[in-house]
């Protein structure tokens, strides 16, 4: 499928089911070169389904995946390997891996890439500086807060670096103050260009920073950007949490209060 | 897969062994010992074929000659004989000589001999044999049309020897096969096994690997690695526990052989890839990478 150079993830009509279950149902969407989209939804929304199935863990029912050349449709298992380095992933588990230090973590990225020892040790280094945690190269996991420990998973997914970085719920098991430090580092990233798409069920929290929002709801996209997916669906899920904020920040859409933050 | 990846994934491997030292350790030692019976029953057998083929080497067949036969009868059954492949040195032997010899072999009781007159032995050929033709299937074959030929009374050549020795020896190939088998069986399990295990401790390391863009050849490497290093080590024990107990059994049995450099090599070698497709099973089965 030809689409949009600066669409870096497109996905079109995916629908995913397990078993008679639909887990996600007709699904439409894009992100742009260097953009920063936050997937809103509840639990079992189908928020880390829909993530799964655009660093291809898994693939769609029906409906396609493009992330940059690479189409799932069309996707051999061979090269899977290259589209997750050009796709950088964090988890709200952090997925470090205990038996080795900061430095090895980060590091394990570029190794797998091919990536020479000097060029290892010299992008290491400059992450690891970057995300303010250079002085911790020899911890391991455990000796470490949440927050720093997603910290590193943040730095080893940015290592190649990717053209987007997918987060879900990266926030999840952090405090207030450390899940806005970790926002403050995804912008951060972003503004050196990697797209982001961060899944999160906190509406109060990415609510405030002004970015584009996609709602996701029993599997189905209720709202993007100024488009609601209104009528029907909207009297579907009327009374629900999702819908309510959508409500009130359409309003704020409406008012003007939305500003691109970079 | 670049140089680099070649080199990180060879520390990968180390690294992995390492951490696991008392569970390969274990490996290994089961995987040695289980080797050493097969190598115990591999040179049992081929120490059995050397005393064969040591003995065949000493083995004449005789042709026997009718009474009577003329100069150029004797002449063109040398030719003959002289014309087989399977045939290095024909010798004749006269009944004369083979009395004298007949003689000496019975030493004490050679008065036996006096009682009965006249000489009772035929004139014979006596015959060497090239020792990869002393085969029953070849000797019967011979004996067959040389004992057609003018002149010739009898081809002999001790065929109930040599059959029973060969029969030993394929009792003893069939036994190493039998025992060979389930070896192996139970090599390829005990790998398999373990590297299963690993598999599982490593599930984590594997799914982040995979997720940071690992291509399956860079998951899978360490654990061929491992599984060969097991194989190669195990197979390195046995052939030690071997040598411990060649020693021992020389000397009582001063001849006894050992295995040759290249079949140790070969067997190492062999048993190095039994334990990289033992590994490359397992992670087939158990990954799906």
């Amino acid at each position: 499928m030809e689409q949009d150079q600066r669409i870096i993830v497109g996905v079109y009509h995916l629908s995913k089911t397990f078993g008679k279950h639909f887990s996600l149902h007709d699904i439409n969407l894009q992100v742009t070169n260097g953009e920063f989209v936050f997937l809103v939804g509840r639990s079992g929304a189908g928020k880390s389904t829909l993530l799964r199935m655009i660093y291809m863990d898994d693939f769609p029912s029906s409906g396609q995946v493009v992330v940059g050349p690479h189409v799932s449709t069309k996707m051999k298992r061979s090269t899977i390997p290259n589209l997750r380095r050009k796709v950088g992933i964090v988890f709200q588990d952090f997925r470090l891996l205990d038996d080795r230090t900061v430095f090895e973590n980060v590091a394990l990225a570029l190794k797998v890439a091919g990536a020479g020892i000097s060029d290892v040790k010299h992008q290491v280094t400059d992450i690891l500086m970057r995300v303010g945690l250079y002085h911790k190269r020899y911890d391991f996991p455990h000796e470490l807060s949440g927050g720093e420990q997603q910290r590193v998973a943040i730095a080893r997914a940015v290592a190649n670096r990717p053209s987007v970085l997918l987060a879900d719920e990266p926030t999840g098991n952090l405090d207030p103050v450390v899940t806005r430090s970790i926002l403050e580092l995804l912008f951060k990233i972003n503004a050196g260009g990697t797209a982001v798409l961060m899944a999160t069920h906190d509406l109060d929290l990415v609510k405030s920073f002004g970015q584009r929002i996609i709602y996701l709801d029993g599997g189905r996209v209720v709202k993007d950007k100024d488009m609601i997916y209104v009528g029907d669906l909207r009297d579907r899920i009327a009374g629900s949490e999702i819908s309510e904020k959508a409500d009130r920040l359409e309003d704020r859409d409406i008012t003007g209060e939305r500003g691109n933050r970079r | 897969m670049n140089l680099n990846q070649l080199r990180y994934v060879v520390g990968e491997s180390m690294a992995m062994m390492a951490r696991r030292k008392a569970a390969n350790g274990f490996s290994i030692v089961i995987m040695g010992l289980s080797l050493l019976i097969l190598v115990v029953f591999i040179l049992l057998t081929l120490n059995v074929q050397s005393v064969i083929d040591r003995a065949s080497e000493e083995m004449r067949a005789y042709v026997y000659l009718k009474d009577g036969v003329g100069a150029a009868t004797l002449r063109e059954i040398q030719m003959k004989l002289l014309g087989l492949e399977g045939i290095s040195e024909v010798v004749f032997v006269s009944r004369d000589e083979a009395l004298t010899s007949f003689r000496q072999t019975l030493g004490g009781n050679k008065d036996m001999l006096d009682a009965l007159g006249s000489n009772p032995l035929p004139d014979a050929y006596r015959v060497k044999m090239k020792p990869e033709y002393i085969r029953s299937e070849y000797m019967e074959r011979l004996a067959g049309e040389a004992g057609k030929w003018e002149g010739v009374e009898e081809f002999r050549y001790g065929e109930r020897w040599l059959g029973r020795g060969e029969k030993l020896v394929r009792g003893f190939y069939v036994v190493d096969l039998c025992i060979g088998v389930i070896i192996l069986l139970s090599v390829i399990f005990v790998i398999a096994n373990t590297v299963r295990l690993t598999v599982l401790t490593r599930q984590k390391t594997i799914e982040v690997a995979k997720l940071v863009g690992a291509t399956n050849a860079y998951i899978r490497i360490p654990f061929l690695v491992e599984g060969a290093f097991q194989g190669t080590v195990a197979s390195l024990l046995a052939i030690a526990l071997l040598a411990v107990i060649h020693a021992f059994a020389k000397r009582y049995l001063p001849g006894v052989l050992f295995l040759r450099g290249d079949s140790i090599l070969g067997f190492v070698v062999f048993c190095a890839l039994l334990g990289a497709l033992a590994s490359y099973g397992a992670m087939r089965r158990f990954l799906k990478v």
